[in-house]
């Protein structure tokens, strides 16, 4: 317990997170202003837009889970969470203060937890209020059904889990620059190549990406298909299950290297 | 029981045997200087007795248990070490309560060990605008907070001004002498810790070459007298009479036996001129320089 306020005190007492904050709640608005803007607008086709119309339920639902899509930087603050400490050769204090380094590791992982829920909340809220301010107006009804509940819980699952995803990479690859290129390489292109490629959708449910999806899936299609993905549940473990599994193997390897 | 002990202890890094086989202890209250030339493998001696660095062979044990044993480390021991750093961002200050907070110690310790180490004034202020000297203050901090007895410091001069490095002296002597803790304290530079340490530890290439009490080293044989006399060929018989032993080599005479004074009176008597009397190096000195490679090519 005092290792996770610690690493929250070691967060809280630097500039990183509230820089990680700002670029996320900007992002998060980016993403509203388009879905909102683009909502219910046809294509040159014909058919069913893209984005349903701001009146309808699929758009709320639609918006309650954009926010997933930011967690690549509360990852990013997880990776440099682990990185500092070598980039700034803190990270001898910080093993002579608590020599059992698994320890060092898993309170940065509690408190990668606090750390994701304040992001996710802070999404969820400016969401909360781009909902309630869009779809009164264009005339829908504000609905909160249970699949809703559900994609609101998968937000904060999916920042909480991809901040622990960051701590998990970053305990792997000590080097900072190194673990960050590695962790968005990751998200952007190996995630963006397997999801897009139908024949890799078996092993696509499995990757980060995948579990991400399935947690806040809306059901709605935007032209991906959505029926391959992993029940939420199962998105929620195996993405839990990277972070775990990285920073165990870190714990075995790279964590007990010579600090010199 | 000994505050800090190190059996057999070797450290390779590839090819280069950084630690060979060192073994000593240091004593609650006593200051022990760890000495030997750049390379000599005193870090990493210290950095495997702080569980930084894993040994490969021996032991290396504080207050009788391997460090990363110990329930509370920084309440039993306090470490200064050479590149450790500090998040530039952070203030001091917050620097010491991260430190409380991992610890278990209660967080007005953190501005108690800033006073102490004269850095109340600046707790404030971002590490990135310390000078040197002031992030050796700062590392002190560190190992002072969890008032622990036992202190082990890699080269903690580094950056003090001569102000600074007198300070530290006589923190040092406090800590041991009259507060009872084990100070282990490297230095590539004799005279830095000649005038404080009770015990003297010497490696080099990774093998201890020498330890003892700095009394010990110090008297280790009569210490020679070097005198240069205008007509050293009569003065040489009339000190052998008064007893002592005298080399002679390049008209420099080594004069043991007889102190400087009773030397004095001699060539007096027998009206010779001298033009040099002085105290040779101690054999403390001695061994450092010719380990260092500063020694007299004599
Ligand atoms: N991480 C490392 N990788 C490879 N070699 C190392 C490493 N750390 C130390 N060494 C080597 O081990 C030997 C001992 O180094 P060490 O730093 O312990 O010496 P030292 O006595 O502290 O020297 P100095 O007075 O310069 O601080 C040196 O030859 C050094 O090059
Ligand atoms: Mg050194």
């Amino acid at each position: 317990m005092r290792l996770i306020r610690a690493e929250l005190l070691k967060l809280t007492t630097t500039r990183l997170w509230w820089v990680m904050l700002a670029v996320t709640i900007a992002y998060a608005l980016l993403q509203l202003g388009i879905t909102i803007g683009f909502a219910g607008v046809t294509g040159g086709q014909p058919g069913a837009p893209a984005i349903p119309g701001r009146d309808t339920a699929p758009f709320q639902e639609l918006m309650w889970g954009l926010g997933a899509s930011g967690a690549v930087f509360p990852m990013i603050l997880g990776v440099v969470m682990m990185t500092a400490e070598y980039r700034y050769q803190t990270i001898t204090s910080t093993f002579l203060t608590t020599p059992r380094r698994e320890r060092v590791v898993a309170g940065k992982l509690g408190a990668g937890v606090v750390v994701g829920l304040v992001f996710g909340l802070v999404v969820l809220a400016l969401t909360a209020v781009a909902v309630v301010i869009t779809v009164p107006l264009a005339g829908g009804e504000l609905s909160f059904t249970g699949s809703t509940a559900r994609i609101v819980v998968g937000t904060l699952a999916v920042l909480m889990l991809y901040t622990l995803f960051g701590i998990g990479i970053g305990a792997l690859i000590r080097n900072q620059l190194g673990a960050i290129v590695a962790a968005v390489a990751w998200v952007f292109v190996i995630e963006a190549i397997v999801s897009a490629i139908p024949a890799l959708r078996p092993v696509g449910r499995w990757t980060p990406g995948g579990a991400a999806t399935a947690l806040t899936n809306s059901g709605v299609d935007l032209g991906l298909g959505t029926d391959w993905l992993l029940p939420a549940w199962a998105g929620g473990v195996v993405l839990l299950g990277y972070a775990l599994v990285f920073a165990a193997v870190a714990s075995a390897t790279t964590l007990r290297r010579d600090i010199t | 029981m000994s505050a800090i002990e190190i059996r057999d202890l070797g450290k390779s890094f590839g090819a280069v045997r950084a630690v060979d086989g060192v073994s000593f202890t240091v004593e609650p209250g006593t200051i022990t200087g760890y000495l030997g030339p750049n390379g000599a493998g005193k870090t990493t001696t210290l950095r495997c007795l702080l569980g930084l660095v894993t040994a490969d062979s021996g032991t290396a044990l504080v207050n009788d248990r391997r460090y990363v044993e110990l329930p509370h480390p920084l309440t039993e021991v306090g470490a200064v070490l050479e590149a450790t750093n500090f998040h530039p961002g952070r203030t001091a200050l917050n620097h010491l309560r991260v430190i409380c907070a991992a610890a278990g110690l209660p967080p007005e310790r953190a501005a108690e060990a800033l006073e102490q180490v004269g850095l109340g004034e600046v707790a404030g202020k971002r590490v990135m605008t310390f000078s040197l000297g002031m992030r050796q203050r700062l590392a002190l901090a560190t190992a002072l907070v969890g008032h622990p007895r036992v202190f082990i410091l890699d080269e903690p001069a580094n950056g003090l001004d001569p102000a600074g490095i007198q300070w530290l002296r006589g923190f040092l002597r406090h800590l041991a002498h009259e507060r009872g803790a084990a100070v282990l304290v490297s230095s590539h530079v004799l005279a830095e810790v000649e005038q404080i340490v009770d015990n003297v530890v010497i490696i080099a290439k990774g093998r201890l070459v020498r330890q003892g009490s700095l009394a010990e080293l110090v008297s280790n044989g009569d210490t020679a007298i070097r005198v240069r006399a205008a007509d050293p060929g009569e003065l040489v018989p009339a000190l052998e009479r008064a007893g002592a032993t005298v080399v002679q080599s390049d008209g420099v005479l080594r004069v043991t036996g007889l102190d400087a004074e009773r030397i004095g009176r001699i060539a007096l008597d027998e009206r010779v001129v001298l033009t040099e009397v002085s105290q040779e190096r101690s054999d403390l000195q001695h061994v450092f320089l010719e380990l260092t490679g500063e020694g007299e090519t004599s």
